[in-house]
């Protein structure tokens, strides 16, 4: 089983590395998909049935998440190449590995690839807040993430 | 015609203020009698109601314009996106079972505009023997295609009827009067832009689609149409028919380009009539002036290509889609589509290599309101995988007369209209896709392929289940034209739909 997954894993990173050159749009915010280069993965994927589908930050695929009735997989882009996030939607429940932890806070969209985006662990959050100005962003549990964005806009 | 040139120019040079009369104005256009022309007489009339849905929604879109119409005339405008909005909304959800005399809903609109609405009858008619024809059983395509041939030479028989010629959308689009009516009543005008929506993405539906394949189709188009295109208020530009029927487009250019033109005199009609600071004789003016535009007699002996550029002769065309005019920002080579950014029509839009000049002409793919040309089956599946939600593929097999007609659910699982459907899909290098991805109606069909080209001799047939669970991602051919929005910016984060 476990096997099973890394090759679905491997397969879909294998998918992403191979569309570089693709320049696709998010599904929610209609901004471009921000391309993985070889530092970064940046590539949100959603696999919900036979469709594969690109977002760009994992707070679009949660907020556009209603569209989709049924269990969802997300390899949402962490601080290791090649070596996503996972997320399960599964009965309308969220789950992430334990662990990992998430950082969300972009005031607008063309920076959204850049600051809603999931770590493997705590110190990986840090050490990537600090590089990117968001010193002062709390790390997020998935349910504080997924509460956030799911918010009400006042 | 050097006269029309001359005028063309004048309105150009002189776009901020209103176009003026042009003396050789057709006599019809003063004459306010009745003179209703109807069905051209045949077997095939009224076969749209073999499809109820659609029938009813098709008969919707009559009155809701036509109520929106005499509101304008008698002094409801300032309650269009309110109670006007409200009465078409309700008729939309409930709608008539036949279609309704719109003089019945608009009299005083009928009494002040009688000419305009002659050649809205008109082209109506055509919108809807076009559609019997292609809904009527029995026939073969070459015979429903004869068919439409004579019913566009009847047509454009009459003198109400409006030229096939593309014309250019910006020019048309771009009178002092022009975008005020969008402007200021977007939830209307969004239910306008709707209908034009289902009045073009129809005939793909039904163009060499057998009769018992159509309706399965609507399924998915009607609840598109109910629940997200009517209430759109994102759209840059009326929906355009080469865009949403790109193979009925390619065969019929001229009659999609006759629909583009009358559903612009929409658009020009509703701006001049928004316009407060214009006097009744005035809009009655305009109004002839816009109809004058887009009439065939105007247009007499031009022919597609003809171009004295963004002018009313202006009749140019994206090179590859002879049926539709020149848009805003566009080339010969590219143009801005809704939902889909800048694209270039006569390629690929998932690899972006060259569309195929004969053969097989690949698939269309239509998902969230668009619909887009493909080289091959696997582009289609693989277009289809990485967009949200339900999708319709329509492509061609080995036998001319037979169109596969796919239909996925939400999630990506495909049913199809020919059940003995088999696939070859021998994945390898984009700019031959269409040669080692492609759809036969049965074993035999494919086994002939592979026996005749045997470089696939050894590939194994696939059966729809396990084609439609394959996924090669995004080709690394695939170029995105990068250039901005020609209608200016969008608004951030909106997600599309209502």
């Amino acid at each position: 089983m476990k096997i099973k997954s890394m090759f679905l894993v491997v397969s879909l990173l294998g998918l992403a590395a191979s569309s570089a050159a693709h320049e696709g749009e998010c599904p929610f915010c209609k901004l471009k998909l921000v391309q993985n280069t070889k530092d970064q993965d940046n590539e949100v994927v959603l696999k919900f049935g036979n469709k594969r589908i690109e977002y760009r930050c994992v707070y679009c695929v949660v907020k556009d998440q209603a569209r989709y009735k049924t269990d969802l997989v997300v390899y949402a882009p962490s601080e290791k190449v090649g070596e996503p996030v996972v997320l399960k939607r599964t009965d309308g429940k969220w789950t992430a590995p334990a662990g990992s932890v998430f950082l969300n806070t972009f005031t607008k969209h063309a920076n959204c690839a850049e600051l809603s985006r999931a770590f493997s662990t705590k110190d990986a959050f840090t050490d990537y807040a600090k590089k990117h100005g968001a010193e002062s962003a709390k790390p997020l549990n998935l349910d504080e993430f997924v509460a956030m964005v799911n918010k009400p806009a006042n | 015609m050097p006269f029309a040139i001359a005028f063309a120019l004048i309105t150009l040079t002189q776009s901020s203020q209103l176009p003026v009369m042009p003396p050789n104005m057709p006599s019809w256009l003063n004459n306010s009698t009745a003179d209703t022309l109807f069905y051209k007489p045949a077997s095939y009339n009224w076969d749209i109601n073999r499809m109820p849905a659609f029938a009813k929604d098709m008969y919707a879109t009559g009155v809701g314009h036509a109520m929106a119409y005499e509101a304008m005339v008698t002094g409801g405008a300032p309650e269009l996106e309110t109670k006007t909005f409200n009465i078409i909304d309700w008729v939309l959800k409930h709608q008539p079972t036949k279609p309704v005399d719109e003089g019945a809903i608009s009299p005083t609109f009928m009494r002040k505009y009688g000419s305009l609405e002659k050649v809205f009858d008109w082209a109506h008619l055509l919108h809807f023997q076009v559609i019997d024809v292609f809904m009527h059983p029995g026939w073969t395509d070459s015979q429903k295609e004869a068919e439409v041939d004579r019913l566009w030479k009847n047509y454009s028989s009459q003198p109400y009827a409006i030229s096939g010629l593309p014309m250019n959308m910006e020019f048309l689009d771009g009178f002092s009067y022009s975008g005020k009516f969008r402007k200021e009543n977007p939830k209307v005008n969004g239910l306008f832009w709707g209908y034009h929506w289902l009045q073009t993405v129809n005939h793909d539906m039904l163009y060499r689609v057998p009769v018992q394949d159509q309706v399965a189709q609507y399924a998915l188009i009607g609840n598109r149409y109910r629940e997200t295109e009517l209430y759109r208020i994102d759209r840059d530009f009326m929906p355009m028919t080469a865009e949403m029927s790109p193979r009925f487009a390619k065969r019929f250019p001229q009659i999609a380009a006759s629909f583009d033109n009358l559903h612009m005199l929409h658009d020009n009609v509703n701006d001049i009539l928004a316009q407060s600071n214009l006097s009744e004789s005035q809009k009655q003016d305009q109004v002839k002036i816009a109809i004058y535009r887009v009439l065939d007699s105007t247009h007499k002996d031009e022919d597609p290509g003809d171009a004295v550029p963004k002018s009313l002769h202006d009749h140019r065309h994206p090179f590859g889609i002879p049926g539709m005019g020149m848009m805003k920002g566009s080339d010969e080579d590219s143009m801005f589509m809704a939902g889909m950014g800048w694209m270039d029509m006569s390629k690929c839009s998932h690899c972006s290599i060259s569309l195929p000049d004969s053969g097989p002409w690949g698939a269309t793919v239509s998902a969230e309101g668009w619909t887009m040309s493909v080289r091959c089956l696997m582009c289609a599946r693989d277009m289809s995988a990485e967009t949200p939600g339900r999708a319709i593929i329509r492509a061609s097999t080995e036998d001319p007369n037979r169109l596969l007609v796919l239909i996925s659910d939400e999630e990506g699982n495909w049913t199809s209209n020919i059940k003995e459907v088999v696939f070859l899909e021998n994945y390898g290098d984009h700019p031959e896709c269409n040669d080692w991805s492609r759809a036969f109606t049965s074993r035999a069909a494919f086994d002939k392929y592979t026996k005749a080209n045997p470089e696939f001799k050894d590939v194994k047939p696939l059966n729809l289940t396990d084609w439609g669970k394959l996924n090669h991602g995004k080709p690394v051919t695939y170029r995105k034209i990068d250039k901005p929005n020609p209608y200016g910016m969008k608004m951030e984060g909106h997600g599309g739909g209502k």
